[in-house]
């Protein structure tokens, strides 16, 4: 029917060299993932075993396991989660459904992405002025989850707040218009339709906040510590500190320990993610849009 | 639409519940211990043990350096502050304006080695000669000034390793290689943590580096040192630190606010009784006493 002409030519051979160079630039990006996670399964694979999982530090931290610090990474995530959330998606709820676009709120909007722009050290030495020194909670592992929900807080607001702006307008108008009011809308209605998107902001902020380091080194982490925490009052162990003492801070540290550790942390924010991408899967196949 | 209130109250109730508990009644005596990188693997080790002698005593071991711990005590957030430095006066002033009166232990002594990468010749150095190569002024900055060939170092610079600041080991290897009024000459690696100092200077055939005694490894020179030109080179070892013939050796030092009792007591009356020394000795420090066979 047609012919190609030389700049149909010329314009697919440009299309196809587009094509190639972003599809490079993907794969670049998942090869470091890819690298990591097998060095990883290789150096620290070795190390992985009931008992490393259930046992305590021994030795001056050079053998064992790593109980009290999974068990501490549990512990601080839950806590902040606990803290942050609510109060997250209760502010997004706030400046997606309720708030005026007046000078007010695009100064709180100003604020929260100052907030995710504030380096962890930061939020760290925060957290020792406020909770443990201001407050009182001490060393524990309030004042250390305090902290990081604080420091997480911008992630789960802004998450939250774009997924409920995703569901569209005319939603909303066709429940007002059958008499509902604000509340009604957005608990049938907004929420609902957007809480794959807020989990998604869970996910990503279960992942930053097991990971840290920084925040929970001056507000509840120890270096070590033979029990395991029975409240929010008590300071605890937690994995990623621990990775970074047997990598830097201890002499004679088998290489596969340290691997390991990070072998384990890794997967246990994956274990997290899967979970709550499992739900949000689940749920995204309920939407009806 | 209930639901959600509920959800909403149970979560508020949670938060309150936790703010309105007491931080004691758990049962077991939790004391914080917090400073030095230096002391921090034996203090963990302490630690460790003490898990044994009494179940009902945690002991929660955190590093971050002298400087750390030290600040942490005069906070009042720790029951015992881990310092391998001597507190400063502008310190103590600030403690006790904070109504903490700070009681100095010394629970052993550790030698600050010069490390040295395997390869190179140097067997020994003066005082002196170490503040020339790290001292602000010094005139030694390659090892050819030395008059030495180190193989593997084609630059001929020396590479100095040195510690940030607010580590104990930096402010005594001032005091005492640099004089009071000493500063160190810009341009050095500062590590975050004794372990790194080893770590470097191992791998790098130009480094000389100096960090305490207990983190050296087999693939490192220790260099000797001696205090002036006219005296002997001794070695870095825990009887050289014990009985004082080593020039850089310190004692290695705990803090508590007011004179110890209870539970810190306990703990420190054990740390300085033969077992707790066995383990300083055992992590390569000296102890505070020679040690009944």
């Amino acid at each position: 029917m047609f012919e190609s002409t030389a700049l149909n030519d010329k314009n697919r051979r440009v299309e196809k060299l587009w094509r190639l160079l972003f599809c490079a630039m993907t794969v670049m990006l998942v090869v470091p993932v890819l690298l990591i996670l097998g060095v990883l399964v290789v150096k620290g694979g070795p190390a992985i075993s009931m008992d490393f999982l259930f046992t305590d530090p021994t030795d001056g931290m050079t053998a064992g396991g790593v109980f009290p610090a999974l068990i501490g990474t549990v512990w601080l995530v839950a806590v902040a989660l606990l803290l942050s959330v609510p109060l997250g998606v209760a502010a997004a709820l706030y400046l997606s459904e309720y708030a005026p676009d007046n000078l007010l709120t695009r100064i709180i909007n100003l604020a929260i992405i100052n907030l995710a722009g504030v380096p962890s050290i930061v939020h760290a030495l925060f957290g020792v002025g406020a909770f443990v020194i201001f407050f009182q909670f001490g060393t524990s592992i309030l004042a250390a989850s305090l902290t990081l929900a604080v420091m997480t807080l911008p992630v789960v607001i802004v998450a939250t707040r774009e997924s409920m702006q995703s569901v569209p307008h005319a939603f909303r108008e066709a429940c007002w218009n059958m008499g509902a009011t604000r509340w009604q809308t957005i608990r049938h209605v907004v929420l609902p339709n957007s809480i794959s998107g807020i989990l998604t902001g869970v996910i990503l902020e279960v992942s930053r906040t097991a990971g840290e380091t920084a925040p929970i080194m001056f507000t509840g982490a120890a270096l070590f510590l033979p029990y395991l925490p029975q409240s929010v009052w008590d300071q605890t162990m937690a994995m990623s500190l621990h990775l970074f003492v047997v990598a830097t801070q201890v002499p004679g540290v088998p290489e596969h320990l340290p691997f390991g550790v990070a072998l384990v942390l890794i997967s246990m924010v994956l274990a997290m993610n899967a979970v709550s991408i499992g739900f949000r899967m689940y749920l995204r196949g309920k939407k009806k849009w | 639409m209930k639901t959600g209130i509920l959800s909403l109250a149970v979560v508020t109730a949670i938060a309150l519940t936790a703010c309105g508990r007491p931080a004691e009644g758990s049962g077991r005596v939790v004391l914080q211990n917090k400073g030095s990188d230096t002391l921090v693997n034996v203090a963990q080790a302490w630690a460790e043990n003490y898990k044994d002698v009494n179940p009902g005593v945690a002991i929660a071991v955190t590093g971050g350096g002298s400087g750390t711990g030290i600040s942490a005590l005069i906070n009042g957030t720790v029951d015992l502050a881990n310092a391998s430095r001597k507190m400063k006066p502008k310190e103590l002033e600030m403690a006790r304006a904070n109504g903490v009166e700070p009681v100095e232990h010394i629970v052993g002594f550790d030698a600050v080695a010069v490390y040295l990468h395997e390869n190179n010749p140097i067997d020994s150095f003066t005082i002196a000669q170490l503040a020339d190569i790290y001292g602000e002024g010094g005139k030694t900055d390659e090892w050819g000034h030395l008059n030495v060939d180190v193989p593997g170092c084609n630059s001929s610079e020396i590479v100095r390793v040195s510690r940030q600041n607010n580590s104990g080991t930096y402010v005594y290897f001032k005091n005492a290689v640099l004089g009071k009024t000493g500063e160190y000459k810009l341009g050095s690696r500062d590590m975050h943590g004794s372990k790194d100092v080893v770590d470097l200077v191992e791998k790098t055939p130009c480094a000389i580096g100096f960090s305490g005694l207990a983190y050296a490894t087999d693939h490192l020179k220790l260099a000797s040192i001696a205090a002036d030109d006219k005296s002997a080179p001794v070695a870095p070892t825990v009887a050289s630190a014990m009985d004082g013939s080593y020039p850089i050796a310190r004692p290695l030092l705990m803090y508590t606010a007011g004179e110890p009792t209870g539970a810190v007591k306990e703990y420190l009356d054990w740390i300085l009784s033969d077992a707790g020394q066995r383990i300083i000795l055992d992590k390569g420090y000296a102890p505070v006493r020679k040690l009944a066979e």
